[in-house]
């Protein structure tokens, strides 16, 4: 045991460097998880926020909460794969159907559904009434939604965010079994030799990502949820907020 | 010949070959839904039995509930790969990282059940002379079963997801149409793999669905009402 | 009382009838003994080989169970030292070396030195095939004309600026990155960790993500995608006679009639026919077993 920590140690102090290194590793996982939660948020909050002030898709997001959660992760980054390449082959500004494009497609894939339904809930959840009274005075529809709703909903959004971004950082190491690098690199190639050290320490690095993951979104709910509105913090008009949030 | 090559590569879903396959896909099938079972069955009796201590002995819940949190960001390929070399290829493998992924909701599903119960209701039984295990058993439980079996069908959809990944240590279910069509250029195994897998995910979902209405038949009055 | 005695004769009536079954089920073409366990790595070529093995052991009545694409050979190899699974098709070269011992050109030596080591460790090596299947280091049809290519001494030219790719314990193998740094002395830009001689690496070459990459001579890819094989002139490859490695308990309980049997399909194995073999598993999707049960018939060893 003693052995296995020292070796662990070891490894930490003399692998940080080079394309192999833990710090170009984390980058790249960083990279292609970052990516494709913000491509995700980028369809999935506008789209949800938009059927969520409608109304209508009910259907629709019932449907993609539960395909969402069934979709295997293994079974997505594969198929990625022939798709990219196909893409890659026939689009010329794409030069590689491998690494980084399968792992972006799937993680992609895997992140809409938690953003979108928390999007979608989040904007139907807010107070008819505010919004009857936001008619009233004449406030247009996109206003409404853009200057009301969103603010209103963007606890639960940021939250639909944070748990997609924290699936995609424990999902991205699958992108090594498509060429990418990142950390699942060590978790891979470790199992290839038989190295526990290496997938010990990716696991180590992965799972430390993840908490990251959680206190970046912690700090951005801070600065972009309205006060009243934040989980965290008591508010004369919002006295049952800041109680131990059980998460 | 290069024909023959163009024709493979090009189609992406080969029915013919699913049809001449079912054998295997159906063998495939049953060894996913075992580990599965395997897994939400262990899983369950584990949850149970931590649910409660943690409800007794409130104090360990904060623990229990860390421990299984942190089992779960372990990235399951890791887990996987990381027993191979101490329990070898076997389902035993699988079992402990598919196990331990279903602890965190069961258990959060479970003490969230049983802590839901109405405390009038629990007063009244006390009142009526039920001891702590009838209370538990014949009230609560029952009481709680929604919460649970809700928390059932999110550990079986993560389980099922997570059983093709034990393909890459020689186990799998449907997983293994997924790592062979990797491994070969051919995108009609994976596709397969990956459409049983969801496939699978969604008819137990609704079996543990109709399982929940008819275990609750007083939620049922409650709904027509 | 009258039920409970009718029941314990209808029991007594069942286990009869079993025991009957079970020794009419065993007739005279099964072999008893202890379950085979055929293992695999995690290629195609491996999944063929194992599967002609198999069923040829299930055609003569031996009890055998797969366990195929288990992982790279240090995933697989405790896996046979343990017992875990109790046969495998090997490479005389890379085995030798991998338990530490010194391989040649020479199949014989290679062979006989490789039994040396096996012995003490529970396991034997029977006959080899002529069938070979080496490291083949590969370049796209167009940058071996491009850079004028043809042996692997040629890529020194271009020390530092190519990238290679291969299987992810490629830099930890002696006859691959190990053995191109060290006997032909090159140093490549980038090494690209990617799979076994499968798609992701033939992509990578088709894209020319990789300028160079690691296949396998008995691969029918190469062929089919136009890559150049590099002769490999300083001989960095040992020989890689396909070998059957059994643990001796195997070959203890089953004797001769086993060995023999072995002996004579691995003797029939060609490099030309495995490697058609292996073009119709990986581009064509066949089935292993079907391709084993094909050349097993036409070969005669089954009907």
């Amino acid at each position: 045991m003693i052995g296995f920590l020292s070796d662990l140690g070891s490894w930490f102090v003399e692998n940080w460097d080079g394309t192999g290194g833990y710090l170009n590793r984390l980058w790249e996982h960083i990279q292609v998880s970052g990516a494709s939660v913000l491509f995700s948020a980028g369809i999935a909050v506008p789209l949800g926020a938009w059927l969520g002030h409608t109304g209508k898709g009910g259907f629709a997001v019932v449907s993609l909460v539960n395909v969402g959660r069934a979709l295997p992760s293994f079974g997505i980054v594969a198929l990625a794969l022939p798709i990219t390449i196909r893409i890659a082959d026939r689009v010329p500004f794409i030069d590689s159907g491998l690494g980084f494009f399968p792992t972006f497609v799937a993680l992609v894939a895997l992140a809409l559904p938690p953003i979108f339904t928390n999007t979608y809930a989040g904007i139907r959840a807010v107070d008819p009434d505010t919004i009857e009274a936001a008619r009233g005075m004449g406030i247009t529809e996109p206003r409404i939604l853009r200057e009301i709703e969103v603010p209103v909903a963007s606890p639960i959004i940021l939250a639909g965010i944070r748990t997609s971004a924290v699936q995609v950082v424990a999902t991205a190491p699958l992108g090594a079994l498509v060429a990418y690098g990142g950390l699942g690199r060590y978790i891979i190639d470790g199992f290839a030799i038989q190295d526990n050290i290496q997938i010990v320490a990716g696991a180590l690095l992965v799972a430390l990502l993840s908490v990251l993951t959680e206190l970046f979104f912690a700090a951005v709910e801070r600065r972009v949820v309205p006060r009243p509105l934040r989980r965290d913090v008591r508010h004369p008009s919002r006295p049952e907020a800041g109680r131990a949030v059980a998460r | 010949m290069p024909i023959l090559l163009a024709q493979v590569e090009d189609s992406f879903f080969r029915w013919d070959w699913v049809f001449d396959h079912l054998d295997d896909i159906w063998e495939k099938v049953v060894e996913h839904l075992v580990l599965t079972g395997i897994a939400l069955g262990v899983g369950l009796a584990i949850s149970l039995a931590l649910s409660i201590v943690a409800l007794r002995w409130r104090r360990t819940y904060a623990p229990i509930t860390w421990t299984t949190g942190a089992l779960y960001t372990i990235p399951s390929l890791a887990l996987f790969a990381f027993f191979v070399p101490i329990t070898g290829f076997t389902t035993l493998t699988a079992e402990i990282g598919l196990v331990s992924y279903t602890l965190l909701i069961l258990i959060r599903n479970i003490v969230a059940g049983i802590d839901g119960v109405d405390p009038a209701i629990r007063e009244a039984a006390l009142g009526m002379g039920y001891g702590r295990r009838r209370l538990f058993l014949e009230i609560e439980l029952p009481l709680a079963l929604p919460v649970i079996i809700a928390g059932l069908r999110i550990a079986a959809v993560t389980t099922i997801g997570l059983v093709t990944v034990t393909a890459l240590i020689g186990q799998g279910g449907v997983g293994f149409f997924i790592l062979r069509g990797l491994n070969r250029f051919f995108s009609t195994e994976i596709v397969l793999g990956t459409g049983l897998s969801v496939l699978l995910a969604v008819i137990v979902d609704l079996a543990l669905l109709f399982a929940e209405r008819a275990l609750t038949p007083w939620s049922r009055r409650r709904r027509i009402a | 009382m009258r039920s409970f005695a009718r029941t314990r004769v209808v029991g007594a009536a069942l286990v009869v009838l079993a025991l009957i079954a079970t020794a009419c089920g065993s007739g005279d073409d099964s072999t008893e003994g202890p379950t085979i366990k055929v293992g695999s790595t995690n290629f195609g070529e491996q999944e063929i080989l194992g599967e002609i093995y198999a069923t040829v052991l299930e055609a003569n009545g031996y009890s055998v169970e797969r366990m195929f694409q288990l992982g790279t050979r240090e995933v697989v190899n405790p896996a046979l030292k343990s017992g875990e699974i109790d046969m495998l098709a090997e490479y005389t070269g890379t085995l030798l070396t991998f338990e530490g011992g010194t391989s040649s050109t020479d199949s014989e030596q290679t062979w006989d030195d490789l039994n040396a080591v096996l012995e003490g460790l529970g396991l034997a090596a029977l006959d080899y095939s002529p069938a070979q299947d080496k490291n083949g280091i590969v370049v796209a049809g167009e940058i071996a004309d491009e850079l004028d290519l043809e042996k692997v001494s040629d890529l020194a030219a271009y020390n530092g600026e190519l990238v290679f790719g291969g299987p992810p314990e490629c830099p930890n193998r002696e006859f691959c990155l190990i053995g191109l740094e060290e006997v032909y002395g090159l140093s490549f830009a980038e090494f690209k960790p990617l799979d076994v001689g499968g798609p992701l690496t033939v992509a990578a070459l088709e894209g020319g993500e990789i300028d160079v990459g690691l296949l396998f001579t008995s691969d029918g890819v190469i062929a089919a995608k136009g890559f150049v094989l590099l002769e490999d002139d300083l001989n960095l490859q040992p020989a890689e006679n396909i070998v059957p490695v059994v643990r001796q308990e195997i070959i203890d309980a089953y004797g001769d009639d086993f060995v023999d049997l072995i002996n004579e399909v691995s003797e029939a194995i060609t490099t030309a026919e495995l490697q058609e073999l292996n073009k119709r598993f990986g581009l064509d999707a066949e089935d292993a077993d079907a391709l084993a049960t094909e050349w097993l018939t036409e070969n005669d060893f089954i009907d």
